[in-house]
């Protein structure tokens, strides 16, 4: 194994945290579904799942980025224009399957690009995709001089809409990605040199780990996810627009360190972030099935995150002590 | 350190979802409640003269706002006006910015229009203000991201003795007043009307009553809680509905489709949706597709937008609300002559409103 790349210590699991959500989560089952007799009928599961496999397809990109040691806040802004460029395209008469394999190409260059800013000009992942964040919202403005593009060819609808059965598209494919996000994580080299990258990423440089790659294909995963992000929202809402995924990145980092993935970087937790993600989208599905005011949403998401948190925390630190 | 550094990232980001979404679309207009000016779309008066070139619909509602706006101010001095508007983020005001050069340029006056970056940068717009105020102009028209982020800058102004003008979203006059400021002209679009003036129209297209739903804006913007109060009274008062829910879309389309799909599940006899602006209704539109029930929903948006527009024409969205936006900042250029040339202005100019739906739809072709 490379020095200073102990797999106790960076931790893939850390159960407790996703112990808690789980707990949480029942509690609040329990509760809606005493309140409402609709909340455990299978089409309101499904759309829960429908809701929560967007936030999950990019909190899974996040995961990555954040475990190892970085940070993108673009990915609101990819979303909105990996959307544009593929509805310009639809709109120009491009194929569906074509504009949206470029659509993704494209976020996966502007991940890329985060990427290699990041780590050949070794500057700050906040600074760097801070930056990016205002840059790649500024070109979707600029493009569409601030209007929605509408009205495209059905078939585009059949990405977040097509009927599987009882279950769509969206679903299969946030189920898809989670289960291989753990394999990379668990089997892959890739993977756990993302994981040690957060950890220790001296330790990788001194026994001639190629960081670079390694930091700039992490980024563009996350544009990547960030781009079929962009490319659901444009098909399950028949539009592209400049403001689309607006603070999407806020949500989404909340929902990756609510799931017990560390700011720190070294550790991931990809069921965490699963189970966080079910979460909140059970908690504002909850919310509008039981007529709840809305002004209550914010602050009882809000809630659950701080408490969450700071509980695992607390435990982290005590641990610590003892050891 | 590096701990150190962390936490602060993460209650930065924490702090961040829980405000939720700045406010992004801080969109349509207007400010406190008013007598109603309407212009109920009377349907035989123009069915028979068809489309003309201009149309019809909106030299009538020229008329209703140029009566409130008499006497007339002298045209043609080449005044030179700054307008200072929300955002080009959001096409409700790319299209106001577009209307303004249009009437600056027909009123023979020399017109400037400046925004904010986001729809949520409520400083950069004060710094826009503060730099307007130094270039000259005869009067300055804006429209505030919210009720307070513009009054230092006003303050200014009145020191300057360049004339505002309020257009839109409202602002805070009690605040104003106690630091010495004024307004020197105010002209708004009434917010808690369009909501009657909607959920009026909706309840004609459901004799047999029902289940309603509202989708907001952002909570606490003032055009959602303005459309939100005023619906909501009607639909309350309103005998056999049942308002069975309000909801927060934020302006954001993706929100209202899930809250959408989250209505229909938890009152599968929902009769009818209305959202605080189009954008969010036609997401409703979407879901309701999605799900099969477009059939047994009415959804109504509010502004009117091109997109919207298609949506009536095909059946798709039932209707929406709205007002003429050329008429509109034509009106407000107007208004600032007045002020320049040392009229009295009395109270709050309202510009007049229209619903729309399927019936008339056609009758709005070429508005603007």
């Amino acid at each position: 194994m490379i020095k200073g790349y102990d797999k106790k210590k960076v931790g893939i699991e850390r159960p407790f945290t996703q112990l808690l959500l789980l707990g949480i989560m029942l509690v609040l089952v329990m509760f809606i579904s005493i309140k409402s007799p609709h909340f455990l009928s299978w089409n309101n599961i499904r759309n829960i799942l429908d809701h929560t496999s967007i936030q999950l397809i990019l909190a899974l990109g996040m995961t990555f980025v954040i475990s190892s040691g970085g940070i993108d806040l673009s990915i609101g802004s990819i979303v909105a224009l990996t959307g544009i460029c593929i509805g310009l395209m639809l709109k120009a008469g491009v194929s569906v399957i074509i504009s949206s394999v470029i659509g993704l190409l494209i976020a996966g260059l502007l991940g890329g690009i985060n990427g290699l800013i990041i780590s050949k000009l070794k500057i700050a992942p906040f600074i760097v995709t801070i930056g990016s964040m205002s840059l790649f919202r500024g070109i979707s403005l600029v493009i569409t001089e601030g209007r929605p593009i509408h009205a495209f060819p059905p078939e585009i609808t059949y990405f977040a809409k097509g009927d599987l059965g009882k279950i769509n598209p969206p679903i299969i494919l946030s189920i898809f990605l989670a289960i291989l996000s753990v394999f990379i994580i668990k089997h892959t080299k890739w993977g756990q040199y993302c994981l040690a990258l957060g950890g220790n990423e001296e330790a990788l440089r001194r026994v001639g780990v190629p960081i670079s790659f390694y930091k700039t294909t992490v980024y563009i995963f996350s544009g990547l996810m960030a781009g079929l992000t962009g490319l659901i929202y444009l098909s399950r809402l028949n539009a592209a627009e400049p403001n689309a995924g607006f603070m999407l990145e806020s949500n989404t980092i909340a929902t990756v360190i609510l799931g017990g993935t560390s700011m720190k970087g070294g550790k991931a937790s990809i069921g965490g972030t699963v189970i966080a993600c079910l979460l909140l989208g059970i908690v504002r599905n909850g919310l509008t099935l039981l007529s709840i005011s809305s002004y209550y949403q914010q602050l009882f998401i809000g809630a659950i995150i701080i408490i969450s948190v700071s509980i695992s925390e607390i435990r982290l630190r005590r641990q610590m002590q003892i050891r | 350190m590096k701990r150190l550094i962390s936490l602060v990232l993460v209650l930065t980001m924490l702090a961040s979802f829980l405000v939720g979404c700045a406010p992004k679309d801080t969109e349509t207009t207007d400010l406190d409640k008013s007598e109603d000016v309407e212009v109920e779309v009377v349907e035989e008066e123009n069915a028979e003269e068809g489309l003309e070139e201009d149309n019809f619909k909106i030299a009538e509602m020229e008329k209703i706002l140029m009566e409130q706006l008499e006497p007339m101010p002298e045209i043609g001095g080449g005044e030179k006006i700054g307008v200072l508007i929300i955002s080009l983020t959001n096409p409700f005001w790319v299209n106001m910015k577009d209307k303004y050069e249009k009437a600056g340029e027909e009123l023979g006056i020399d017109v400037e229009v400046f925004a904010a970056p986001t729809e949520g940068d409520t400083t950069a717009q004060l710094e826009t203000l503060d730099g307007m105020i130094v270039k000259d102009y005869d009067a300055i028209v804006f429209s505030p991201i919210d009720a307070n982020n513009l009054i230092p800058g006003i303050l200014r102004a009145n020191q300057a003795n360049v004339p505002v003008i309020n257009l839109g979203p409202g602002v805070n006059q009690d605040s104003l007043k106690e630091q010495g400021g004024h307004l020197d002209g105010v002209i708004t679009v009434d917010f808690e009307n369009q909501g009657r003036m909607v959920a009026e129209d909706m309840l004609r297209q459901m004799p047999e009553g029902g289940k309603v739903a509202i989708i907001q804006g952002i909570p606490g913007a003032g055009q959602s809680e303005g459309r939100t109060k005023g619906a909501k009274e009607v639909f309350e008062s309103a005998e056999g509905v049942e308002l069975v829910s309000i909801q927060a879309g934020n302006w954001d389309r993706n929100e209202a489709y899930n809250i959408t799909m989250d209505l229909i599940q938890a009152h599968p006899d929902l009769k009818a949706i209305f959202a605080c602006n189009d954008v969010m209704a036609l997401a409703a539109v979407e879901a309701l597709e999605t799900a099969g029930k477009k059939d047994g929903v009415i959804v109504y948006g509010v502004d009117f937008t091109d997109e919207a527009q298609v949506a009536i024409k095909e059946g798709r969205l039932d209707g929406s609300i709205t007002y003429s936006p050329s008429v509109y900042n034509k009106a407000a250029l107007l208004l600032s002559l007045k002020v320049i040339q040392g009229h009295d202005i009395e109270g709050p100019v309202f510009s007049p409103l229209a619903v729309v739906n399927k019936e008339n739809v056609h009758e709005f072709d070429g508005w603007e």
